[in-house]
């Protein structure tokens, strides 16, 4: 009876004044239907489908910026793209840093103690590598909304960004990308499976040796 | 005008009656919202029958036989479409029939769509929606494309082609624009794509994240989830990009704005221990709490475009949708489903429900809680936004 309750007060205000507006109604007899027969308009041929779009997205422009504030680490250009960069011919390597995959809590974005030995492996590998950059990727099991685990794969990321940070690792080699729920490690519905897909995995971006 | 002086003076009487005692609902059959109406159709096959029902059980008018209908659709079809809506019984007083009208040019589809639009006004006082869009995800392989396609599933164009996930689609006011996230450049970029003319830009591509943008229901703002200061946070800009201004200041992450229809306030989600939903001013300044009564993590809201309400998805994994005031109140438990958005009636939902772990698009009529599937719809579909 409350569910009724609302709804019908909610409902009848705009069922009020539609009502009044529909009252003008004469005896009509003919209605031409404006808009008929336009389709949605087909997609433009594949040469034209990228109109608009840089190749390289934005380049950088602004200077670094090495503030942090309440531990959080701004990106330091306007441009999230580091393939724009000395990286733009570089390769990708999803292996060498694969066994360090960080896994979460449900719902959380806190680095467990159980991961710092990968996370001081993978500050150690970067710091021996200064021209390799980090794409670290932040991933959820599939119990969110897709907008609100696009925020918490990001907020997963940006967590192990600022944990390599701690560990002296300079954050201009590091970057992030969020896939929300849409790309999970395992199939399935049950914990052994959620536990496997909550997770930031490392993506090292490689210059070409020329 | 007799008939019309007659109506308004029954609108205006339940309506007093809702206001004073709303907890004796006794309203006569128009102002009855919360019910399933039986209908009869008669006279009309094919297509236009599928449509005419499909279309009218959508806003809970559902076809039965004449002897139980409150009201009796009949008619007939040829190059153009007659049709004509009688209430039966007691329901007669309400005047709110119409005598055969016409329905020429176009198709039959959209033909039955225009009759169906004048039965839903007449019966249930809401405006049109059934020659409007609807955009969402399509999964392909290890993909997502964005799709347009009519409220009902018809008509389905891919939009996309770019072989990558794309994700929160939303539309200008009018529907001609779709923004949304792209992973086209390996990482998340908003898009502006021009559905007219095919062209697309590249909207916002600050360092780190860009996602799940909202526009103004002016026209004039583009609200949207930004990393680039260390965490995901709610920023607004100009419809151009430019003036760009963060309004949130969260340690852990804001995601899923969505506006008033003044396009002064923001209502979103943020997530600090769990997730609640939040006001703030376009403007800036302290965010507000928006009480709803309940626990658990409450995300995805959608604002009406009547300003009245909000709904939103509770739960984490076995989703259902609840609808609470704007300004805040007891909320309602709806139906199992998340993701939902409003129809510009302010009274349809469309929404995504899993069957099987397979998510399905559907529509909810809000006021009866009656669900009607998309059935037209393949493969796996989700996050749809309405045009409005």
């Amino acid at each position: 009876m409350k569910t009724l309750n609302l709804i019908s007060v909610l409902f009848v205000g705009a069922a009020l004044t539609l009502g009044l507006a529909g009252c003008k109604h004469g005896p009509v007899t003919t209605t031409p239907i404006p808009g008929a027969n336009q389709p949605t308009p087909p997609p433009p041929p594949p040469s034209s489908r990228d109109n608009g779009l840089p190749p390289g997205a934005m380049e950088p422009t602004a200077p670094p910026v090495v503030v942090s504030t309440n531990g959080q680490i701004p990106f330091d250009t306007t441009g999230s793209n580091p393939w724009a960069g000395p990286l733009k011919d570089g390769v990708e390597d999803k292996t060498t840093l694969k066994a360090d995959t960080v896994y979460f809590d449900f719902d959380s974005s806190t680095i467990k103690k159980t991961e710092d030995k990968k996370l001081e492996d993978v500050a150690t590998y970067l710091k021996g590598h200064m021209a390799d950059a980090l794409r670290v990727e932040g991933n959820c099991d599939e119990r969110g909304t897709e907008k609100y685990n696009l925020s918490l794969g990001e907020r997963r990321a940006l967590a192990v960004r600022e944990y390599l940070a701690n560990l002296g690792v300079d954050s201009r080699q590091v970057t992030t990308v969020s896939y929300g729920k849409a790309k999970p490690a395992v199939e399935g519905h049950n914990e052994a499976a959620w536990s496997k897909n909550r997770r930031d995995d490392f993506v090292l971006l490689v210059p070409k040796t020329p | 005008m007799k008939h019309s002086i007659q109506i308004i003076l029954a609108f205006v009487f339940s309506c007093a009656l809702h206001a004073q005692v709303p907890q004796h609902i006794d309203v006569d059959k128009r102002g009855d919202f919360t019910r399933i109406i039986p209908i009869s159709i008669s006279g009309f096959t094919g297509e236009a029958d599928s449509v005419l029902k499909f279309d009218l059980s959508v806003l809970g008018l559902e076809a039965t036989s004449a002897d139980k209908a409150d009201y009796l659709i009949s008619g007939s079809q040829n190059a153009s479409l007659e049709g004509r809506l009688q209430p039966t019984g007691s329901n007669s007083a309400a005047g709110n029939g119409f005598a055969p009208r016409v329905y020429s040019g176009g198709n039959t589809r959209s033909q039955a769509h225009a009759f169906a639009d004048d039965i839903v006004k007449a019966i249930r006082g809401t405006p049109p929606i059934f020659h409007t869009k609807i955009a969402f995800c399509r999964k392909e392989g290890p993909n997502m494309e964005l799709c347009v396609s009519d409220f009902d599933g018809q008509g389905v164009v891919q939009m996309t082609h770019d072989g990558t996930l794309v994700a929160t689609p939303a539309w200008s006011p009018g529907g001609r624009h779709l923004f949304y996230t792209s992973w086209k450049s390996g990482y998340t970029q908003i898009f502006e794509h021009d559905t007219a003319t095919g062209k697309r830009s590249v909207f916002a591509a600050y360092g780190g994240g860009n996602f799940n943008p909202s526009i103004s229901p002016d026209g004039k703002k583009v609200a949207m989830i930004l990393s680039k200061g260390g965490s995901p946070n709610l920023y607004v800009c100009d419809s151009d990009g430019s003036n760009l201004k963060q309004l949130t200041f969260e340690r852990d992450e804001a995601s899923s704005p969505t506006w008033s229809p003044d396009s002064q306030t923001i209502c979103y989600v943020v997530h600090s221990g769990r997730a609640s939903l939040r006001k703030i001013s376009v403007s800036g300044g302290k965010p507000q709490l928006l009480p709803a009564g309940i626990g658990g993590n409450l995300t995805s809201p959608d604002w009406s475009p009547d300003g009245r309400m909000i709904i939103f998805t509770s739960g984490s994994g076995n989703f259902t949708l609840w609808i609470t005031p704007a300004a805040g109140g007891e909320a309602e438990q709806l139906v199992a489903g998340e993701d939902p958005c409003w129809a510009p009636n302010s009274r349809t939902v469309i929404f995504t429900r899993q069957v099987n772990h397979n998510p399905v698009l559907s529509l909810l009529d809000v006021p009866t809680k009656h669900v009607k599937d998309v059935g037209q719809l393949s493969g796996s579909c989700s996050q749809p936004a309405w045009a409005r």
